[in-house]
């Protein structure tokens, strides 16, 4: 039988999900630069940047492919790594569709139906709102280092900047979509740069860049996260971070289907 | 010239009532093994043309017209058209103008989620002209219960196994929720009014439908946005040239499109039917292969009688070749009546059993082979090919088995044959 697919919108990192959904507040701290740290270890700072036990923020999704282009504003709060919400705000047209990812399950609700939505196992690499985040993004809640064998591949200057590059290759038991994953990662403060994924096969299928560095609820972060697809430059995502606290009250009632179709959160 | 040569003529044709018995069951024979072939290929072809039938019946149709770049991706954004969409009317009205097409019908899909209650499925959403869709394909008229859904009226049909997955009944409420093509995410409730049941368990499970502007407002496109035509034919057998015909046709006219037929749709279709009509000339070769021996068993019997007489022509001053050249007449002359026996006796049965073929379902029940349900029905399918090529089969049997028998006539050596040597 045919087979029709929706429109392709490409996976994105579960790192730039983790990072929408469970903005982080890590205990780690960024004040005293690496040292005579690991690859191990520097790569795992970089994964907890954007996880940890509480956070809310708000978020703004630009999203650009070859026909249309469009900008969400969105609130999103989460708890570890288990439970985060997201809201959407802006455009009015969709306002109010949320996300609720708790465990392995996910949830949208639909405002304009009025009705919650459990995404089918089958769903779950079809796209986040038309972006290039897939659900799968949004619940896979490993760390790198449990799923990779880390190395650095390079180690010096490039322009400008001292940095690593981290060469990431699966273990052979991980459950990964990745071939392979090529990290780089300021010395100065620890911030990545890019992140390079490439499949099975050994091609770049797409590219994560970090920029816009602050510090966003006493922590520095990227505030910029652009994803694009290397089979279709001229498409991306792009996730801005406006405000970010970690380590806020939250307890798991938040993240209950009743709040999921509640107003406002 | 012509006179001597009507005189062999006459010869062979009384040496073959010499013995009246023998000559009727050599010729009975061969028309038997033309009725054979002709009745072999004929149900072979009716098999192949049941398997293209119910292969494209059911969904694809015989043909389909999309945006050049269409397939294989099936990318939601290339409408026929582009993003400006083309006049959906005006290009039914060219498609339908097309001699050789006898109906069409605009589609439009998406990809989404199917929700009713706590249970969710991914769907594929088919937008589709009721009127129009049941002209082309069955789609509509295996509905197990309920009816078409109307425009306007947010209704929607479900596939048998998704309804049964998802424990809805007519009558329920159902959300559908799909990617728009203005990248956002359309979701409205709408009315189950039909249950669909092909007995293609990919397609019970997996298609809702729901009309064409309905799905168009779903996915944020205007009434110009079609994905798809698909297009049935009157005669599927000649689909290459018809395609091609239809694509010249619609060249130059509206925007790009590609007309591509079942054969290219449905490779694995196609490559069922050519390994069936390979089978045919086996078929034929087999039944004329027997034959030929039978045949010149006969007249080699014919020609060892009448060593006496090929031997006095032979003492009058005839050349070998024109003793040889009667025998290979017999066997023209067998063959001939045995067209005229065969092609009396094929035309009436296959008349009959192309017209009322016997239905075996008490023995087997519908099955699905190649992807398409099949009825079991044993139609024979005409065609002008078959009892032609039969026909010249015959011929070369009877003058290729003729062949030894003559050469042995013209070897006989006149004053031995003479003396009972």
């Amino acid at each position: 039988m045919r087979r029709i697919h929706p429109e392709p919108t490409g996976r994105i990192t579960r790192r730039l999900a983790a990072a929408l959904l469970a903005l982080s507040a890590a205990t780690a701290t960024f004040a005293a630069p690496a040292r005579a740290q690991t690859a191990k270890e520097i790569v795992d700072r970089v994964d907890r940047l954007l996880r940890g036990s509480s956070s809310h923020g708000k978020v703004e999704m630009r999203i650009k492919t070859e026909h249309w282009s469009r900008n969400l504003s969105m609130e999103v709060w989460s708890l570890g790594t288990e439970y985060s919400l997201v809201r959407v705000t802006a455009p009015p047209r969709e306002a109010g569709t949320a996300t609720l990812k708790a465990g392995q399950e996910v949830w949208n609700y639909l405002p304009r139906v009025d009705r919650t939505i459990k995404v089918p196992p089958s769903l779950m690499m079809g796209s986040w709102m038309g972006s290039h985040v897939t659900n799968d993004d949004l619940v896979k809640e490993s760390r790198m280092v449990d799923d990779y064998d880390i190395t650095i591949s390079f180690e010096g200057r490039r322009d400008g900047v001292d940095v690593w590059e981290f060469n990431l290759v699966p273990k052979p038991e991980a459950a990964v979509v990745w071939g392979r994953v090529v990290e780089q990662v300021r010395k100065k403060d620890l911030m990545p740069t890019w992140v390079r994924y490439y499949d099975e096969d050994g091609t770049l299928v797409r590219t994560m860049t970090f920029s816009d560095y602050q510090r966003m609820g006493g922590r520095l972060v990227p505030a910029k996260m652009q994803v694009v697809p290397t089979d279709k430059p001229d498409e991306s995502t792009t996730l801005i971070y406006h405000e970010l606290q970690f380590d806020v009250h939250l307890t798991k009632d938040f993240f209950s289907l009743r709040n999921l179709r509640a107003r406002g959160g | 010239m012509s006179g001597r040569g009507s005189v062999w003529w006459r010869v062979a044709w009384r040496s073959l009532w010499r013995n009246r018995s023998r000559t009727l069951i050599t010729a009975s024979a061969l028309a038997f093994g033309y009725l054979a072939a002709v009745v072999m290929v004929g149900l072979d072809d009716g098999m192949s043309a049941e398997l293209v039938e119910n292969g494209t019946r059911l969904m694809s149709g015989q043909m389909q017209v999309h945006a050049v770049d269409y397939l294989p991706d099936r990318n939601m954004q290339n409408t026929i058209g582009g993003d400006d969409g083309t006049n959906v009317d005006s290009l039914l009205a060219r498609i339908d103008a097309d001699p050789d097409v006898v109906a069409s019908a605009p589609r439009l899909y998406g990809g989404g989620l199917v929700s009713a209650g706590a249970r969710t499925e991914g769907g594929l959403l088919m937008g589709i002209d009721p009127n129009r869709e049941e002209k082309v394909t069955t789609l509509l008229s295996t509905l197990d219960g309920g009816r078409a859904p109307r425009p306007g009226a947010h209704e929607v049909v479900l596939g048998s196994e998704m309804a049964r997955q998802l424990q809805v009944k007519l009558g329920d409420q159902l959300v559908l929720v799909a990617p728009a093509a203005d990248g956002s995410l359309g979701n409205d409730l709408y009315t189950l009014v039909g249950i669909f049941q092909t007995g293609t368990r990919e397609i019970d499970a997996s298609f809702a439908l729901l009309p064409l502007s309905d799905l168009q407002g779903l996915l944020a496109m205007g009434p110009r946005r079609i994905h798809e035509v698909a297009v049935d034919v009157a005669r599927p057998r000649d689909i290459d040239a018809i395609a091609a015909g239809l694509g010249r046709r619609l060249e130059g006219y509206g925007p790009p499109v590609q007309v591509r037929s079942w054969r290219e749709l449905r490779p694995d279709l196609a490559q069922s039917v050519d390994l069936m009509n390979a089978w045919n000339s086996l078929i034929v070769l087999i039944v004329f292969g027997m034959a030929v021996f039978g045949v010149a068993n006969t007249l080699i019997i014919g020609t060892f009688e009448r060593r006496k007489e090929f031997a006095v022509v032979r003492a009058l001053g005839t050349t070998p070749l024109g003793v040889g050249r009667t025998v290979v007449y017999e066997g023209i002359m067998l063959g001939g009546m045995a067209l005229v026996a065969g092609a009396l006796v094929t035309a009436p049965i296959m008349w009959w059993w192309h017209n009322a073929p016997p239905v075996l379902s008490s023995i087997v029940g519908s099955f699905s082979w190649s992807g398409s349900q099949w009825r079991p029905i044993l139609r024979v399918e005409y065609s002008v090919k078959t009892p032609i090529v039969s026909a010249l089969a015959l011929f070369l049997t009877s003058i290729v088995a003729a062949i030894y028998p003559a050469w042995k006539a013209t070897r006989v050596p006149p004053a031995d044959a003479l003396a009972d040597r």
